[in-house]
């Protein structure tokens, strides 16, 4: 009984949204939706805090960085989660980094390499200047190219990720440079060597701490690994000889704040400097604040609903173009990110990645309820159906869940909505054992790492294709793209694979959200990343605290 | 007595067994791959099975089972595989930070509940009475999360007295480690104050009103060494067996509080265990709850016979 009058009162609650966002009614004027459009964004006022910034930098003091989940294990190659790497960062260095606009490749402990024009075997010069820091079975001594190459084969053979897999061997040519071979070739290598489980680090606290070592990472990072308490926090402390020279911090302290009304609060009393990971009414609390700000860009990440491709009646595509065809993605976007937390938007692979291509958003079926009806009956479900849909916990999921149920609810299609947590998410949806999954997908700009992961038959079985697409064309559009180095090149492969993708009606890919994060006006020289990264100094920037 | 406190022990192993056999089918029913669970979404499909294979599921159930069995014979409650750590470590590492806040709550809540009991006994059907009891009311029906954050916005954002979250230092001094714990302990508190209050004031009230208490003012005592003396520690049984399920519970963490302040205690871990499907983690720390609660049990039963020689559990006819 109880549970009948939540659901009534909850049914209640979502058409009257939906009337006032104008989504529920297929005649809503383009005039009127523009006008609730704005007001909308008006809800949430900006309000910037302003502080006196002096000219002079000055050094030293703290920053504390809340995550809004425990980093678990710090050795490189065996960490799964999702906020080791932003530690990992600190405390080591790749060999080659993405710049903060995350566009091209920059050197980080290798000064330049060259490529073999088979595209197998990669040459790095590496820096003569780099030490690590003192630990308890070294006492900072020297890196060398050797040190590279053990981590680079210590990361092709055990990451748990197989971060490195496309590496055969890594070898020390002379005490500056390291031949990497690749088993096949590979234009996604430089990339991979950006990520986090890719750093350097020594073979002495490696094999001294065993288990341990991800207890007590060790790097030649600009802030070194002083304290870690799981569930609470990390700090770091600079490292004073550090190859790009002194870090402006004297600490650096990553919280664990799990509930984010908490880390809201803790960036408002000052407990922490920066809130990472806002999202929802948070991101307009600390828009609102006028004694914090709130960054945000266009995130390196996707929301999306897709279809399975093999079972059940979405298997058909003219089932799926029907789907498509019900919902109108402006408003989804602007009901799911309703306070500016995110974009709208149609293709599988973000704005900000170089694979991009425009034109082949008119692919994408336009709003039609009516012709998405007529679809229907041509495929013989001129009667309805039934689709089961699963999703996350998360709340800007099932808002998305709930408007997309409302639209299909307007062609005949029931979908039954079962909201689970990751655990249980996961598994069903590598398996493919639903008609429907809303979820996300965020990984590195190199379009690899989307549509790969997303619709290449060799990633049927994983969670990024759980929906069992395959198609042969792609998958050598896809194969080609991965031999090719040239970057422009690969993108026109890439664009080719995206329209193939986008006429089979794989999915509604609604919107790209942004990384919203809230910082305190004393910090300076922060820059924000698509992928949500943070990096406190690189060549590009040295983050500092006003006194 | 000892030979009670024997057979006590012997009779807990069953029920030890039977919550052994509980979790771990309970563990492999939540759906969800724990290996794909915590390698996360790109995880590509060798990695998983990788870790399947180091996590021994790639066996069967009943092989699963066996080992697990014969793991905990010898002693060995296994290693987390989230947390890279032994269970038993992990769990002695939470304990203390979760009984600082728990026992320190649970001591204000037991004292302050029973003086309001009391006084709402004594002075039934008065003003006070009225307002302790409707007070106690809004205390058990309070959700701890929003008390919480509520507290917080108060006490932290907008008068800046208290921290948000997190745990004190001691480097710091100790109002560090106290300023920390005010905000969660009072949270914490109020369900179980509100608890021995009610529980505190029908005790009383049943003895207030018996023979024995009314031939004691008869004989002329004061009234205060008849409530404070005499009444109160006839009216003590049903308060101890409260305090010592809430005693129990202490062990175990308080889930929602921890999980609002930041506070690594025995709480935050068992959520954190069952996201990642942490099965040795989530099977060690149910475990050493149903040792815990089985311990305090036994424990408040020899207390009982302590505070009221009447209870006699070697003639076979506990209780009254």
């Amino acid at each position: 009984m109880k549970k009948k009058l939540l659901t009534l009162v909850l049914a209640g609650a979502m058409v009257f949204s939906m009337a006032m966002s104008g989504c529920g009614s297929s005649n809503s004027q383009e005039t009127d939706t523009q006008t609730e459009k704005e007001s909308d964004k008006e809800t949430v006022e900006n309000v910037e805090a302003v502080i006196d910034v002096p000219d002079e930098v000055t050094k030293g003091g703290e920053l504390n960085i809340a995550l809004v989940s425990s980093p678990k294990n710090l050795d490189p190659v065996k960490y799964t989660g999702t906020y080791e790497s932003q530690i990992i960062y600190q405390v080591c260095d790749t060999i080659v980094t993405y710049d903060m606009e995350m566009k091209e490749i920059l050197p980080s402990l290798a000064t330049e390499w060259t490529i073999s024009d088979d595209g197998m075997v990669y040459t790095f010069t590496i820096r003569d200047d780099v030490y690590f820091q003192p630990g308890e079975y070294q006492d900072g001594r020297k890196m060398t190219a050797e040190d590279v190459a053990y981590s680079l084969n210590r990361s092709a053979q055990e990451s748990a990720l197989n971060r490195l897999d496309m590496l055969d061997h890594a070898e020390a040519l002379d005490e500056t440079h390291v031949q990497a071979t690749l088993k096949a070739p590979s234009a996604v290598f430089l990339t991979a060597l950006t990520n986090s489980g890719n750093v350097v680090v020594p073979k002495e606290e490696v094999e001294g701490w065993g288990d341990e070592f991800g207890n007590h990472l060790v790097g030649t990072g600009p802030y070194a690994l002083e304290e870690f308490s799981l569930d609470q926090q990390a700090v770091l402390v600079k490292n004073e000889n550090y190859f790009l020279g002194e870090p402006n911090l004297d600490k650096v302290v990553f919280k664990v704040i799990t509930d984010q009304n908490q880390e809201v609060n803790a960036l408002r009393t000052g407990e922490i400097d920066i809130a990472t990971q806002l999202s929802g009414e948070s991101v307009k609390l600390v828009a609102e604040d006028d004694s914090v700000n709130l960054l945000k860009i266009p995130g390196m990440q996707i929301s999306y609903a897709y279809f399975n491709m093999v079972n059940g009646p979405t298997a058909d595509p003219k089932v799926r173009e029907a789907l498509i065809m019900a919902v109108d993605y402006e408003e989804l976007a602007a009901g799911v990110f309703q306070y500016g937390e995110g974009e709208a938007a149609c293709l599988p692979l973000p704005k900000a990645s170089w694979g991009y291509d425009e034109s082949v958003e008119a692919d994408v079926p336009s709003y039609d309820p009516e012709g998405a009806k007529k679809l229907l009956e041509e495929a013989g479900y001129g009667d309805g159906f039934t689709l089961n849909m699963y999703v996350t916990n998360e709340n800007f999921r099932q808002k998305a869940a709930t408007i997309l149920q409302s639209y299909w609810k307007m062609i005949g299609v029931d979908l039954e909505i079962n909201t689970v947590e990751w655990g249980t998410f996961s598994e069903t949806g590598a398996s493919g054992k639903a008609d429907v999954f809303a979820m996300g997908w965020s990984w590195y700009p190199d379009p690899y790492f989307f549509l790969d992961k997303m619709f290449a038959t060799s990633s049927i079985g994983t969670l990024g294709n759980g929906q069992g697409y395959s198609n042969a064309e792609v998958d050598q559009l896809l194969a080609d793209a991965l031999i090719e180095t040239d970057q422009d090149k690969r993108a026109e492969i890439y664009h080719e694979a995206l329209k193939l993708i986008t006429d089979d009606d794989p999915g509604i890919f609604y919107g790209n959200p942004s990384e919203c994060l809230g910082i305190n006006p004393k910090v300076q020289d922060f820059h924000q990343r698509a992928d949500g990264t943070i990096k406190l100094f690189t060549t590009e920037e040295n983050v500092w605290v006003v006194q | 007595m000892l030979k009670t406190i024997l057979k006590r022990i012997l009779q807990s192993i069953p029920t030890l067994f039977i919550v052994i056999t509980i979790t771990f089918v309970l563990t492999r029913m939540i759906p969800g791959n724990p290996a794909l669970t915590m390698l996360g979404p790109q995880a590509p499909k060798e990695s998983v099975e990788q870790l399947e294979q180091e996590l021994g599921l790639d066996k069967s159930k009943g092989e699963q089972y066996i080992m697990y069995l014969k793991q905990i014979l010898s002693g060995d409650f296994g290693r987390s595989y989230s947390y890279n750590q032994s269970v038993v470590e992990l769990i002695m590492e939470r304990v203390p930070n979760t009984l600082v806040i728990t026992l320190t709550s649970l001591f204000i809540a037991l004292i302050l509940g029973m003086i309001v009991g009391i006084v709402s006994a004594v002075r039934q059907y008065s003003i006070l009475d009225y307002i302790f009891m409707v007070l106690a009311l809004i205390g058990v029906s309070m959700p701890i999360f929003w008390m919480g954050l509520m507290l917080v916005l108060l006490f932290s954002v907008n008068l800046g007295w208290l921290p948000a979250m997190g745990m004190g230092d001691p480097a710091n001094g100790m109002w560090d480690v106290l300023s920390h714990m005010i905000l969660p302990c009072f949270c914490l508190a109020t369900i179980p104050m509100a608890t021995f209050a009610r529980i505190t004031r029908s005790s009383m009230l049943e003895v207030v009103n018996s023979d024995s208490v009314k031939a004691l003012r008869a004989r002329g005592l004061k009234e205060g060494v008849v409530i404070w003396k005499h009444a109160l520690k006839n009216a003590l049984p049903p308060i101890v067996t409260v305090l010592g399920l809430q005693l129990a519970t202490a062990f175990t963490g308080a889930i929602l509080t921890e999980s609002i302040f930041s506070w690594p205690g025995m709480g935050t871990m068992i959520v954190s265990a069952i996201d990642n499907r942490d099965y040795a983690l989530i099977q060690g720390v149910v475990l050493f709850t149903a040792i815990v609660f089985v311990a305090i049990n036994l424990i408040v039963d020899v207390v009982y016979t302590i505070i009221n020689p009447k209870v006699n559990y070697e003639s076979g006819n506990g209780g009254r």
